[in-house]
């Protein structure tokens, strides 16, 4: 118990960097491709703000708040498109997010500190588990991603998911340190929910044609791993929790970038049926490459030390089986990041397409994060002794 | 020795940085040179590395850490060394080569080289590595480069296409190595494959699950269908993919899984299964193709077959056998596929069917052609010779005579489809298409290169004793293999179990002999017109057999054998019923979208019911 204390605790300073990064980045990128208007930026220095100030402040309530107020804020990034299909997506994630604070809060207020009698501690349990399943975008109440993956600004997306979605993770981890009762009392259900979303979230991935949507199903995918480590609870499942966490903020930087910065050229929403965009956009198609390889834990890139950790507590927990489970959801999520890759980027370019070119600054970006995801990869006890 | 070890990662690493740094300044030969230099270095230490190992001794220590708890330890044995010589080695000659031939690249020269650096170097990594997520993760970087340089001209749809399928079939089956390596820690606490508890730990799923990513990363039956694919990359990419650097890291996991300890002796007849159904295969498909790459592609193949029959055979003699193969097929492999390349970039083709005739314009390339197409179907005085005898050997002496049979057959039909290659690209007349074109011999540094694997085809068929004393013998006794080296000049056998395969091979000898005297006495009578019965109508005039009549003749006789032994229909069929599932998932989940406050009210419920009953 004081061990995971300590692991999540370490883990608030890393994160703290992270977002801030991110944070960095976002901004950079929303210079040179407009994200929006004043209210973006306001909006978006809001929910950077609130989610380092959550981060920072621990665990407890009054983190938790923080955090409720900058996912309000992400809705506000939304609505700031004023589009019909966004306003219904910002409508969509606001009431999710509402219903999720109300289970957490209540769960929190009904448990209390300390395990409560049955038939609370059933109703508590519950109540954690749908809250988060809502926040996180679990299977089978993850609805909201995929309509705001489809209709938010790039960097507006980002925000969301590197880091309002992460940091709610991070509370996730919070819970299974005070609440472990709750994790190890329905550690069957918990554990199904992870292999629903990293299954579900694969095949329907592989469904996609828009390549924001399926970026959004790749994060349902991802967040099954990561709650599998989560409900193991080991140390080592605890830590590849959360060095995959932070790995997927940033790969998911990666990709939503390239995406961002080639539909800003083509000034069209990419799809599966656009062809060759490696040759116009080199380091977009780069960026997609070593993020989506580096989101299913190809070495060398950081996201393998977060993978290992969580194959090593799935095989620690459910055996063999469970290990080649998690190798076979991992196994589809290959073959539909290469199905984009190779439909998308590589290939001959169509001719006939008029485009605009990748923003220096943007380009610059890119390139950074793909030499530091890498580097991080291949020296991960760096990381790690931060 | 510490520094010795070090030396190979430290230079590849300084030549890769310094390609990246260096790239927008240097021009295309030098960066060849730079990359070159970097490879002969580390080459120049490991080489300096070979007394340290005889007599199965080994260096071992530790390099700090890689991840928390996850130490840099290394172990360089005599198994390390073979497979550390083959990349450093070859893949010098190969980056020799390089300089010329990708000095008229336009773009990517850098990208290429830095790729082909690390290429090189995780191959290093893998075999020096005691620490098995380490030794994973090199494994993963190989897979990574080798379909980054698959795919280095990725604005073709080929090239792409190839090295998707190099990613996809790799890495799949290389979670089984990773899981694996899970199952080993979680018995041993330790990724360490030298711990005393190793031998514990390794059971029937850690041996299976290893063995198919092994089977994957080395052709191995059904598992080995990227490979042909893998041919629209530049050349000197292929002849590494080939020779040293990927498909023999699965031949090193393979052999490394004889020093864990516990190895059960019903594995061998699973391994040797799946060495003879390869060679076979190999064989079987490469006597259908009409492109010069392709061909190559499927011989490799069958040639891992051999060697993994070797491994499989288990004994101290069939795996020093295994082992003397695979460093004999690094050698003549490299050099076929470079001098694929040289006619590819001479002609513009490698297609056999437009080739021919180049005997006259390719002088060099021609004569070091003859040395490794020799040195692979096993001519006397090559180093394919004499890994053939070893391996024939071996079987005997184990009581396999359906090995040996199985051997002899695709031995033939080596013969059969690299004369074939050799027919249709460097004799008979010059087709029209090329007469027009410049076509001249390979430039002076890409002779080197593949003259240089030439020369040690010749050396080790000639003096094989100096590979089995100072590598093969160190390796096989690293492995817990005690053998006598009973291999003199030309590879003669001397040991008593051994005389009658010697006697057999001077029999053949004596053959090849008469027949050469044979076509000497005969040959003045060629000039002159003679009647040849074809079966029915006679050839045209001036007509020849060539690849196609070959490859027609091949695919109506095992017509049937081609549709059964190809995987990748089945593979297809996975693919389609994935893509299906998932088509239909994804139309049912978007119309849930539309009511999506009343499917996840019914979805939360479901949670809390799920959470309230288990």
């Amino acid at each position: 118990m004081n061990a995971l204390a300590d692991v999540s605790t370490n883990w608030m300073w890393i994160f703290s960097v992270v977002f801030a990064l991110i944070a960095a980045a976002v901004w950079v990128y929303a210079r040179a491709i407009p994200q929006g208007g004043a209210s973006w930026w306001v909006l978006s220095v809001a929910v950077v703000g609130l989610t380092l100030a959550s981060t920072l402040a621990g665990a407890g309530t009054a983190s938790m708040l923080l955090l409720d107020a900058a996912a309000l804020c992400a809705v506000g990034l939304i609505l700031a498109d004023r589009s019909p299909a966004a306003r219904r997506a910002g409508r969509l994630y606001l009431t999710m997010t509402l219903a999720a604070v109300l289970c957490l809060l209540l769960a929190e207020r009904l448990a209390g500190g300390v395990k409560p009698v049955y038939p609370l501690d059933q109703v508590v349990s519950a109540l954690l588990l749908v809250g988060f399943a809502l926040k996180l975008a679990l299977v089978p109440v993850y609805f909201w991603l995929p309509m705001v993956a489809e209709n938010a600004a790039p960097m507006s997306l980002v925000l969301i998911i590197s880091v309002v979605d992460i940091a709610a993770f991070r509370e996730l981890v919070h819970f299974r340190e005070a609440m472990p009762w709750v994790f190890e009392q329905h550690q069957a259900v918990w554990l199904a929910a992870a292999l629903l979303s990293m299954f579900v979230g694969a095949l329907l991935a592989l469904g996609q044609k828009n390549l924001r949507r399926l970026l959004a199903f790749s994060t349902l995918d991802d967040m099954g791993y990561l709650l599998l480590g989560v409900t193991v609870g080991s140390e080592i499942g605890i830590s590849g929790a959360l060095l995959g966490a932070a790995a997927h903020a940033l790969f998911k930087l990666l990709l939503f970038s390239a995406v961002g910065t080639a539909e800003n050229g083509l000034g069209h929403a990419v799809t599966l049926a656009d062809r060759g965009l490696g040759c116009r956009f080199p380091r977009s198609a780069a960026a997609f490459v070593v993020g989506a390889l580096g989101m299913i834990g190809v070495p060398p890139m950081i996201g393998f030390a977060g993978r290992w950790r969580l194959y090593l507590s799935g095989v620690a927990w459910g055996g063999i089986w469970l290990g080649l489970a998690m190798a076979a959801a991992t196994v589809l999520a290959l073959l539909y990041y290469v199905r984009a890759i190779h439909l998308v980027w590589l290939g001959p370019a169509d001719e006939h397409q008029a485009v605009s070119g990748e923003p220096k600054a943007v380009r610059l970006t890119m390139v950074l994060l793909t030499v530091g995801v890498i580097v991080l990869g291949l020296f991960p006890a760096w990381l790690l002794a931060f | 020795m510490r520094t010795l070890v070090v030396i190979p990662f430290a230079a590849l690493l300084l030549g890769i940085l310094l390609e990246l740094a260096l790239g927008r300044i240097l021009s295309r030969r030098w960066k060849g040179r730079l990359a070159f230099i970097a490879g002969l270095t580390a080459f120049g230490a490991v080489l300096a590395l070979i007394p340290s190992i005889q007599g199965g001794q080994a260096v071992q220590f530790d390099l700090g850490w890689w991840d928390e708890g996850v130490g840099l330890a290394l172990y360089v044995d005599g198994l390390s060394l073979i497979f550390a010589l083959m990349a450093t080695g070859i893949g010098s000659a190969i980056l020799l080569y390089c300089i010329t031939y990708m000095a008229h690249e336009e773009t990517g020269t850098t990208r290429f080289y830095g790729l082909m650096l690390a290429f090189i170097g995780g191959l290093v990594g893998l075999v020096f590595s005691a620490n098995l997520l380490v030794a994973y993760l090199c494994w993963e970087i190989i897979g990574l480069c080798s379909y980054f340089l698959v795919g280095f001209w990725y604005q073709r749809k080929e090239a792409a296409v190839g090295a998707r399928k190099v990613l996809i079939i790799t890495h799949a089956a290389g979670y089984g190595f990773l899981i694996a390596i899970l199952l080993v820690y979680q018995s041993t606490g330790s990724f360490l494959w030298t711990s005393a508890e190793m031998s514990g730990a390794f059971t029937g799923a850690v041996f299976f699950l290893m063995l198919i990513a092994a089977m994957a990363k080395s052709v191995i039956f059904p598992l080995h269908t990227w490979i042909p694919e893998a041919m629209n990359a530049p050349t000197p990419v292929s002849a590494l993919l080939h020779s040293a650097c990927y498909v023999k890291a699965g031949i090193y996991l393979a052999a490394r899984m004889y020093s864990f300890g516990g190895w059960q002796p019903e594995w061998n007849s699973a391994v040797m299964a799946l060495g003879c159904v390869t060679m076979i295969v190999g064989a079987l498909f490469a006597l259908v193709q009409t492109d010069l790459k392709r061909l190559l592609a499927y011989s490799t193949i069958s040639q891992l077959g051999y060697i993994l029959t070797g491994l499989g055979l288990g004994t101290p003699a069939g795996i020093a056998a295994g082992l003397f193969y695979c460093l004999s097929h690094g050698i003549f492999k490299g050099t076929l596929f470079l001098c694929a390349g040289a006619v590819q970039h001479a002609t513009g083709t490698r297609d056999m069917r437009q080739l021919g005739g180049l005997e006259q314009r390719m002088p060099g390339t021609h004569r070091i052609w003859l040395v490794a197409a020799a040195a692979i179907i096993g001519v006397p005085l090559t180093n394919g010779f004499v890994a053939k005898w070893l391996l024939y050997s071996a079987a005997l002496t184990s009581g396999q005579g359906l090995v040996v049979l199985l051997a002899w057959l695709v031995s033939t039909f080596t013969a059969f489809y690299i004369l074939k290659a050799t027919v249709s690209v460097f004799y008979g007349r010059l087709p029209d298409e090329l007469r027009g074109q410049d076509i001249h011999d390979a430039s002076p540094t890409m002779l080197a290169g593949m003259g240089f694997l030439a020369v040690l085809a010749l050396v080790f068929g000639l003096a094989p004793q100096l590979l089995m004393k100072w590598l093969v013998v160190p390796a096989g006794q690293g492995l817990g293999m005690a053998w006598p080296v009973e291999v003199t000049w030309l590879g003669l056998q001397t040991g008593a179990m051994t005389l009658l395969t010697t006697a057999a091979a001077g029999i053949t000898v004596l053959a090849f002999g008469a027949g050469w005297v044979f076509y000497r006495l005969t040959r003045r009578a060629r000039s002159s017109d003679v009647p040849v019965f074809t079966g029915g109508d006679p050839l045209p005039e001036g007509d020849r057999v060539g690849a196609v009549d070959f490859s027609e003749l091949a695919g109506t006789t095992f017509g049937d054998a081609y549709r059964l032994l190809d995987p990748d229909p089945l593979y297809m069929g996975v693919w389609r019923g994935l893509q299906a599932a998932a088509g239909w998932a994804a139309d049912r989940a978007r119309g849930l979208e539309n009511r999506a406050v009343l499917v996840w009210i019914v979805g939360a419920l479901l949670l809390a019911a799920a959470m309230w009953i288990w």
